[in-house]
């Protein structure tokens, strides 16, 4: 139990160390690059907005000053209010999580149930041929972003064939462009890390004595390869988790997809500067989560790191 | 194995000159224009694509999307290396100081290293863009100030089994200084693991730079650059195609040419590292 404390503190405390981070440049950047007033203000802002604005936030104080309350108003998970609608930024954005969630999960279920039987089925029997498969597959795909594949696809199934929509919200399937989109950019690298981990346990000491003994094919895969093999596919679906929530910033963007990618571009474009920060901080809260739900999984999946840990 | 090998370094060698005559076109741009990528010609605008007039058609302002392609090289190859140099900079400086050091200081910056690595830097670039400004090198630099997480681990993890090596030992033995062995003996043992991540880097800008200029983050409006190419295109989906195909093709040969020569390089030096070992 104490190390699993342990193991969730010093997770908090990267999670600590980033947002203090992050803030601080934030914080930094907003004052060196001229009057931040101005800038929060937005074009066009008559001089009484910005007059209240500078008081509002207190710019007329020293740096430290500023620097302290604004740390503290972070504590408090006080964003400030969002310039374009004065809703508080945080409540603001949270509107939009369940929507992104929403697509992770849907592009995530949809890779593991391609990229896994394909990584499997490429790794279990390294053939000359399935190896240039897999070669010519991921290194086709890495060098296409998210993006043109999202909007090659909308130029071929909306725009040509007419079968789906492009545009979220509008009908049924609305999800499926979004979803394969995101799931097209991530299935290359889980192909490549299933494929690569299955071939490495079948080279492994208990896979041959278990074949020796006279195993069946199966039984070999599915009793002694793929525990093992997902065993670091996990870690990556974590880490492809954590890509989602800015990789679906131009998924969610082409797509209209109402979700905290799309949120955080609209409040760049208006600078719309409590609402980044808010949405920065959500996206670092989720990651962090992510991270925890990991290194939990790893505990179970993996009876080595429960015994040395407990 | 002997063609493995062979094979690899056709790779390397087909990569390299793909990527090599992109940066000749990047840096004798004009040489390769029909016409002006700035002049618009409303009458022209919206053209498809024929051998006789533009190339790869025109767009809404009646611009030349091949002039523009080739003027888009520029600007990402140029934002693709300044970021990679930067990045590789910071990347090596605090991989190396986390594994030659034994003591607090590796703690930390390996702790810093994963935490870095955790998050997703797009959306740290995204921040920092909205703040200091659109344009080529805060763009760059942003670009690279935030993308040398994985060089950092990579060349973190490449020192700490370097450092344990007979002939660093025996350097460090006869009194030679931490400093003088970094820069004669680890910096260029490092020096094809950092191509290899220098080459994916680079790759990995590419698109990150694209991206950004598609979202209307990156490159002021108007610029001719790919992403800006692809996000003016979007509002023509149906009635000229053509608009993106050019971008979208230069985008991902590039890319394509870049991985490429990450892969070639960590072939070649895999075959090396068996050909030692046999």
């Amino acid at each position: 139990m104490k190390a699993r404390l342990k193991a969730v503190g010093s997770r908090l405390l990267q999670l600590v160390v980033l947002l203090g981070t992050i803030s601080t440049t934030l914080f930094l950047l907003l004052r060196l690059s001229g009057d931040p007033a101005i800038l929060l203000a937005g074009e066009g802002a008559s001089p009484e907005t910005i007059d209240a604005i500078r008081a509002d936030y207190g710019f007329d104080k020293s740096l430290l000053q500023q620097y302290l309350m604004f740390l503290w108003d972070i504590v408090r998970l006080d964003f400030g209010r969002s310039l374009v609608n004065s809703q508080p930024a945080l409540g603001f954005v949270l509107q939009y999580l369940p929507s992104t969630l929403h697509l992770t999960f849907l592009a995530v279920f949809f890779n593991s149930i391609i990229a896994i039987p394909a990584g499997v089925w490429l790794g279990a029997k390294p053939t000359q041929r399935r190896r240039k498969i897999l070669s010519t597959v991921v290194s086709v795909a890495q060098g296409t972003p998210a993006y043109v594949i999202g909007l090659l696809l909308i130029q071929i199934f909306s725009v040509w064939l007419g079968w789906l929509p492009s545009i979220a919200g509008t009908g049924t399937w609305a999800w499926v462009l979004p979803t394969a989109t995101l799931s097209f950019a991530l299935a290359p690298n889980l192909i490549r890390v299933v494929a690569a981990s299955v071939e490495d346990t079948t080279r492994q000491d208990y896979y041959r004595t278990a074949k020796a003994n006279g195993a069946a094919p199966n039984v070999l895969l599915i009793k002694h390869s793929l525990p093992n093999a997902l065993l670091s596919t996990t870690s990556l679906l974590g880490a492809q988790f954590a890509f989602l929530l800015s990789g679906a910033l131009i998924t969610e963007y082409i797509f209209a997809w109402p979700g905290l990618g799309l949120i955080l571009v609209q409040s760049i474009t208006n600078l719309d500067f409590p609402t980044i920060q808010a949405t920065v901080f959500v996206v670092a809260y989720l990651v962090f989560i992510v991270n925890l739900l990991m290194d939990q999984v790893f505990r179970l999946a993996d009876p080595r790191l429960r015994r040395s840990q407990l | 194995m002997f063609k493995s090998k062979n094979k690899s370094l056709l790779t390397l060698r087909i990569s390299a000159s793909i990527l090599g005559f992109l940066f000749i076109v990047a840096l004798f741009q004009p040489f390769f224009y029909t016409v002006d990528p700035a002049a618009s010609d409303l009458s022209m605008r919206l053209q498809s694509p024929s051998l006789g007039g533009a190339l790869l058609g025109t767009d809404a302002l009646g611009q030349d999307v091949y002039s523009r392609v080739i003027a888009g090289f520029r600007w990402s190859l140029g934002i693709g290396t300044v970021g990679t140099l930067l990045g590789c900079f910071i990347g090596i400086t605090l991989g190396v100081s986390a594994a030659w050091n034994r003591k607090r200081l590796r703690i930390v910056l390996s702790r810093v290293i994963d935490i870095g690595i955790s998050f997703p830097y797009l959306i740290i670039a995204v921040t920092i863009v909205t703040v200091v400004g659109r344009g080529f090198w805060p763009l760059a630099l942003t670009l690279g100030l935030v993308c040398w997480p994985t060089i950092a681990r990579v060349v973190y993890a490449e020192t700490l089994t370097l450092r344990e090596r007979e002939y660093v030992t025996a350097a460090r033995l006869f009194g030679i200084g931490s400093i003088r062995s970094i820069f004669t003996h680890i910096l260029p043992a490092l020096r094809p693991t950092i191509q290899v991540v220098a080459a994916f880097t680079f790759a990995e800008l590419l698109i990150a730079e694209s991206g950004l200029s598609f979202l209307g983050l990156g490159a002021p409006l108007g610029t001719p650059t790919w992403g800006n190419m692809l996000n003016e295109s979007r509002l023509y989906m149906e009635s000229a195609p053509w608009m993106m195909f050019g971008p979208v093709t230069a985008i991902i040969v590039t890319i394509f040419a870049a991985n490429l020569l990450g892969e070639g390089l960590n072939a070649r030096e895999q075959s090396r590292s068996t050909r030692v070992s046999q």
